[in-house]
């Protein structure tokens, strides 16, 4: 009744026909889950991968039975990688749409901005992708969760990888933003724990977010005398960054080569023989590192689904939901805060293993992946890791004290 | 009778935007507030635009530089909501004083050229001054504290800043409205129709367009004040020249020809964008084709059209 009134309103105001429905949830209609991600630009790959491990998790569980009967439908936003605008889209999704808890984001900028409302809107959030350690650590609050790895995991892996080679000097090429400028500080910090010898050099190179041209950057570290470097370049700058090194001879260089996020499958199916061997690369997941029953299953479905191998980003989104549906059965409802109080200390067996989401920070204890990029694989049109590393998710996690979350 | 019929409408909506939290689905809470906001924006546009007819393409750097002074403020000072969007027009007023001065001396596309050149200096300030302005990523995780004047509100509640929000667009729109229809309103729309005639008549055109454009700075950065705490974040989209484009939107969408206009496209700018987003990313292509009809075809907007079509049926 009230909503009429105001939808008669709207419509002489705008003069326009179509209106969006808002919904209101009962008992017997679906589970919604709103997912935030970047569907459009430059990274919208990881949006699309996301999306592709979602739907493979949804129509498990809607195959075997639903959430506590119910069946999952996804909503999704484009997050845009704007906080201002997945801020909004958030509020959209759960005022207007319904959902009953968000999976999500992408970028860490969006993340920084966005995780300080989701105390107001009531609902869980569970971060499938961004790494700020902000977001579990100053600004962690009861709502958010993340379980993909985040920077400073990362960066502590990256620096025992860095402290056993032989450089000295060390640059960095990152993305104009928390993310650049995160991995660096995290990275430098800890590498001059285990090595102090070393230098972190003040000429740094942070290129925008999106940028097209690299070969500026890429010639400044050609010049100086780094004898490695650390790439925090991410998504389809990624895939530029390396077209345009390998034309620029850059990695025949005697030097160090590490990616802090250089085995997405996203980036290594784009660019295929171009990825150069021999450089380090990480993931957050690493499809064929995970000999257990719950990734066997994962990677068979995700590959004769899609036909590529799935990416981190798949894998977070996949485990997320699966999150979601353990911690709705152990609190036997839907509602956000007692959802989101079921997830703190909770365990689940996902791709990667049993990942635990820590009570002090609400950081799932996952482990990052390191190797080095070998041969193409036969099947499946990448490059293969080899020497590959897992690294313990407990043990590169920072303190509760370390973080500054306070729960 | 006609002005009568007007002034109930008018009654009407406004009571209409009173009661939005009440009568409305909660989601419109957000929706309305931004309506507001960028209405308020689009309608201090429209005094350099409509009013004095100068097409200013970095009007943007008011709005940005009003919501990076109230983050800034809130973050370091912590001071009542007030002190923070007074900061935010003394800001953008000086900026514009400056920005304006060196602009407005200049006509047509040359001043479009320099208003959008200053407007992406500012851009690249606020993205590249990373220890003060968190580069892109833009501040974020400020908290809302008191209003002032002792009163006792809870900012953080969407329906009270809403409330907030509407009862200051409501006094500023009443002021910009009273400078609008003034002596000075009335210059400035001889200018606009004929800028040689009224330097002829002995008044400095340059002075008054520095004046209107400072004006309509001032009350963009309020806007701004008012959508950083909305957004929660103050970030450099806000000042970028794809944001000057929304208030140019707006005000040819709801009618650059009368005050409300501005209000009206902003309303049906947001709307539209909440609707057609629910159905397609693709939304910019379906406001490109609205667009284009309405230039085409109504060149008095959405406004302008409906009371030319009230005064042929009502004659």
């Amino acid at each position: 009744m009230k909503k009429t009134n105001i939808k008669n309103l709207l419509v002489a105001m705008t003069a326009t026909a179509t209106l969006g429905t808002a919904s209101v949830s009962y008992a017997e209609d679906p589970i919604r889950i709103g997912g935030l991600y970047i569907l459009s630009g430059s990274a919208a790959t990881y949006g699309e991968f996301a999306q592709k491990g979602i739907d493979l998790a949804v129509d498990e569980i809607n195959g075997s039975g639903g959430i506590l009967g119910r069946q999952v439908e996804m909503v999704y936003e484009d997050s845009q990688g704007k906080a201002s605008v997945a801020i909004q889209a958030a509020r959209k999704l759960v005022y207007s749409e319904g959902v009953d808890a968000l999976v999500g984001l992408d970028s860490s900028g969006v993340a920084q901005g966005m995780v300080p409302t989701m105390p107001e809107v009531q609902k869980p959030l569970i971060i499938t992708h961004a790494a700020t350690p902000d977001v579990t650590g100053n600004l962690c609050n009861p709502f958010t969760y993340r379980i993909s790895v985040n920077v400073a995991q990362n960066m502590k892996a990256a620096a025992l990888v860095a402290a056993d080679t032989g450089a000295t000097n060390w640059t960095t090429i990152g993305p104009d933003y928390a993310f650049g400028h995160q991995s660096w500080e995290f990275f430098g910090n800890y590498l001059k724990e285990l090595k102090p010898d070393v230098n972190l050099m003040s000429e740094t190179n942070f290129p925008r977010f999106g940028a097209e041209d690299f070969t500026p950057f890429i010639d400044r570290v050609m010049d100086s005398d780094a004898e490695g470097v650390l790439i925090s370049v991410w998504g389809g700058d990624l895939v530029n960054f390396i077209r345009q090194a390998n034309t620029r001879g850059f990695f025949e260089k005697d030097m160090e080569v590490m990616f802090t996020v250089g085995a997405a499958t996203e980036v290594l199916s784009a660019l295929g023989e171009e990825m150069p061997e021999g450089v380090h690369l990480s993931t957050r997941y690493w499809y064929e590192a995970y000999d257990n029953a719950v990734n066997d299953r994962f990677v068979k479905a995700y590959l004769k689904a899609y036909g590529t191998p799935p990416s981190y980003n798949a894998e977070g989104a996949y485990a997320a939901i699966y999150a979601y549906k353990k911690a709705m059965e152990t609190a036997g409802t839907t509602e956000g805060p007692a959802v989101a109080k079921a997830l703190s200390g909770m365990s689940l067996e996902a791709p990667n293993g049993t990942v635990t989401f820590r009570e002090g920070d609400h950081q799932a204890m996952v482990s990052p992946n390191w190797g080095v990029s070998g041969p193409m694989h036969p099947e499946h049109g990448i490059r293969t890791l080899t020497n590959l590393q897992i690294f313990d998710g407990e043990k590169v996690a920072r303190t509760i004290e370390e973080t500054g979350c306070k729960l | 009778m006609k002005t009568k019929v007007l002034m109930a409408i008018l009654a009407v909506v406004i009571a209409g935007l009173i009661a939005v939290p009440w009568i409305a689905s909660y989601f419109y809470v957000f929706i309305f507030t931004e309506i507001l906001i960028l209405g308020l924006f689009a309608a201090s546009f429209n005094l350099i635009f409509g009013y004095t007819g100068m097409l200013s393409f970095g009007h943007a750097a008011f709005f940005g530089i009003g919501s990076y002074a109230t983050a800034l403020v809130l973050i370091h000072l912590e001071w009542p909501f007030l002190a923070c969007l007074l900061v935010s027009m003394g800001a953008s007023a000086l900026l514009a004083l400056v920005i304006g001065f060196l602009s407005v001396r200049l006509n047509e596309v040359y001043f479009a050229m320099l208003t959008l050149a200053f407007g992406m200096m500012v851009f690249a300030i606020a993205y590249q001054w990373r220890s003060v302005t968190n580069g892109s990523d833009g501040l974020a995780g400020f908290t809302l504290g008191s209003f002032g004047l002792g009163l006792d509100l809870t900012l953080a509640n969407p329906s009270v800043y809403y409330h907030v929000v509407l009862a200051i667009v409501a006094i500023a729109s009443v002021v910009l409205y009273v400078i609008c229809r003034s002596s000075f309103g009335m210059i400035l729309k001889a200018i606009r129709q004929n800028p040689e005639r009224v330097s002829f008549a002995g008044l400095n055109v340059r002075t008054y367009r520095l004046v209107a454009f400072v004006i309509a700075g001032t009350f963009a950065g309020l806007a701004g004040g008012l959508i950083a705490p909305f957004l929660r974040v103050a970030s450099p989209e806000l000042l970028h020249w794809s944001m000057s484009a929304e208030p140019i939107l707006m005000a040819i969408l709801g009618g650059t020809g009368f005050f409300l206009g501005p209000f009206i496209g902003s309303a049906a700018f947001v709307l539209l964008e909440t609707w057609i987003t629910t159905y397609t990313e693709s939304w910019m292509l379906v406001l490109g084709i609205i667009l284009a009809m309405m230039v085409i075809f109504f060149r008095k907007g959405l406004l302008g059209t409906a009371i030319d079509w009230w005064m042929e049926v009502k004659k």
